[in-house]
């Protein structure tokens, strides 16, 4: 897809052959594809769900996240021992920014946090070589100076871009965010460019222990539109990620709301991320999806 | 000047009481159109859209229980008050203010230019009822009633569902409620006025776009650019039969624009247009 007008048709044209479109825009089921599915080479996410990962109280739990994570790093990466999978992805000599987000009704946490931090250590860096930032990444030194990137936010519902992803939590790269909120914010993906930040990103952590699924008012947050989902959804591609939590997103806003209602905005930021700006996969058909373990409710 | 902005300011603080049953009122905040994403990051573009002026945001808080928060938005004028208040319509009216909605903890209304959300980040019997006597302390406190935007007495009434009108100015709000376009084909800005509508007929969801343009010219120059962009392979003028078996059609009468989109046939979308038209 080119630098082009797009309208509502279009997505109705490609919802059969990606149905990633399909949960941008309502009443798509039942649309024929004319085409004939070629053999697609698909990319790897990892979706991992353990029963402990909170406590009552929904705080996390540090020793199964972080096993969480090994399991889903290992699987990703096919190499049994999460510090061997670990050095594929990091180098001792890297300087490596973690970028988390601190949104203060779902933040990513400090247990995933300190869990990303534990193995990139154990890949050889030397701590003062790493750094965890949100809002602070372009004047932080190490970020400033970052040979690698470990991108880790929560899945949840967003006012103006449909879905807070992977992709859009780079949005902290760029001096003036509302510039690119232009058309619900569809070309996020063009952060992953900028010169501090192409090529860098050696992993993403969607998080979704506690997603939000729907928002409401000014804060666009009610506890109530949250649930304990308890997993992580992991790969090396953005898109990939985002596209298989958004489907989770709204396989939860079918089950509670009992009818199909698409995100609002639409997320077509992560459809665009594909067809238009080629950052990574969006197309379920493109994607091997591996479930490890808790899997009841697991809605995908 | 800034002293009048300043008494302006005062006047609006003193409509939203400082302590309501135990919890009391912090420092407030004040926004503008600019610094407003830095209270509320792309949420801000909701209230920028609907031509807001300035927000008190105040929070209130109280030992042991879960914090309230009041963000009092001055719309300049009762049209995008009701407008804003249009955005997000979920929930149950509590009958405060000239239309209002409850549901998870924040409560939502609109009385004479002002837009009022009233929010407790931990929904409790203790909280929900310290946020019905916020809302119902700043509605009375408000001493002005305004009108809801003349558009809407133009949408026809059969299958029409009255909970689902939305009322805005630009293509980032209808793009947020029903996507049509990446550009704005339908040349939306903050000087038109558009309701967007849900009819209900037979288990179809059919949506009427209601458009009034500031003169009829530029009425003609949306719709040539609306039917150019979406529906260059119509066979009959301002309709089309889309790839999900539905059809759009699209109409104008003087500085009117009308277009019917899901439509489960030509002749339903055609009577819509037709009833629009006629009133």
């Amino acid at each position: 897809m080119s630098n082009r007008r797009i309208t509502r048709r279009d997505f109705l044209k490609v919802a059969a052959v990606t149905p990633i479109a399909g949960a941008l825009v309502p009443g798509l089921k039942g649309v024929q594809s004319a085409q004939k599915a070629e053999p697609l080479k698909k990319v790897r996410v990892v979706l991992v769900r353990d029963k402990n990962a909170l406590d009552a109280s929904r705080r996390h739990n540090p020793e199964v996240i972080q096993k969480m994570l090994d399991d889903a790093v290992t699987t990703l990466l096919g190499e049994n021992d999460p510090i061997k999978a670990w050095k594929m992805l990091i180098k001792p000599n890297d300087i490596v920014g973690i970028k988390t987000n601190v949104w203060n009704y779902i933040p990513t946490g400090e247990a995933v946090e300190q869990a990303l931090k534990r193995r990139v250590m154990d890949a050889g860096v030397p701590e003062d070589s790493i750094s965890i930032d949100d809002r602070g990444v372009l004047v932080n030194p190490i970020f400033k100076k970052a040979t690698a990137l470990v991108n880790a936010r929560p899945a949840r519902s967003h006012h103006w871009a449909g879905m807070g992803s992977c992709i859009k939590n780079y949005i902290t790269f760029v001096p003036v965010p509302s510039d690119y909120h232009p058309d619900t914010c569809s070309n996020l993906a063009t952060i992953w460019y900028l010169r501090q930040v192409k090529d860098r990103t050696r992993l993403n952590v969607l998080v979704m222990l506690t997603p939000l699924f729907h928002g409401i008012g000014p804060h666009h947050y009610s506890k109530e539109y949250t649930w304990e989902y308890k997993g992580l959804i992991v790969s090396r591609d953005p898109v990939a990620a985002d596209s298989t939590g958004l489907r989770i997103l709204q396989a939860k806003r079918r089950q509670y709301f009992g009818e199909d209602r698409p995100m609002q905005p639409t997320p077509h930021h992560i459809f665009l991320a594909d067809a238009k700006h080629h950052l990574g996969v969006s197309n379920p058909d493109q994607i091997e999806l591996v479930k490890l373990g808790w899997d009841e409710d697991i809605l995908i | 000047m800034a002293e009048d902005l300043k008494n302006q300011e005062r006047d609006r603080a003193s409509l939203v009481p400082r302590e309501i049953l135990g919890w009391k009122a912090l420092e407030d905040q004040t926004f503008d159109p600019k610094t407003i994403f830095n209270y509320i990051d792309g949420g801000g573009e909701v209230y920028r859209a609907y031509n807001f002026k300035s927000l008190l945001a105040r929070r209130f808080e109280r030992e042991g229980k879960s914090a309230l928060i009041v963000d009092f938005f001055d719309m300049g004028s009762s049209s995008d008050a009701f407008g804003v208040f249009t955005h997000d319509l979920e929930g149950e009216n509590m009958g405060i203010g000239q239309g209002s909605t409850y549901k998870g903890g924040l409560l939502s209304f609109w009385e004479g230019r002002f837009f009022v959300s009233v929010y407790a980040e931990e929904e409790t019997e203790e909280t929900k009822e310290a946020v019905m006597a916020l809302g119902q302390e700043i509605a009375s406190a408000i001493p002005e009633q305004g009108e809801k935007p003349a558009l809407l007495s133009l949408l026809p009434a059969k299958n029409l569902d009255e909970k689902n009108i939305h009322y805005f100015h630009n293509h980032l709000i209808l793009n947020y409620h029903f996507y049509v376009s990446n550009e704005n084909i339908l040349l939306l800005d903050q000087q038109t006025e558009a309701a967007l509508a849900l009819y209900r007929e037979k288990g179809e969801r059919i949506n009427l776009l209601l458009i009034r343009y500031p003169e009829a010219k530029k009425a003609e120059q949306a719709y040539q650019s609306f039917t150019q962009a979406y529906m260059p392979d119509a066979k009959e003028p301002g309709r089309v039969k889309t790839e999900d078996n539905k059809w759009t059609a699209a109409k104008i009468k003087s500085n009117l624009l009308a277009v019917v989109f899901n439509a489960p046939s030509e002749a339903l979308a055609e009577e819509m247009i037709r009833n629009v038209v006629r009133k």
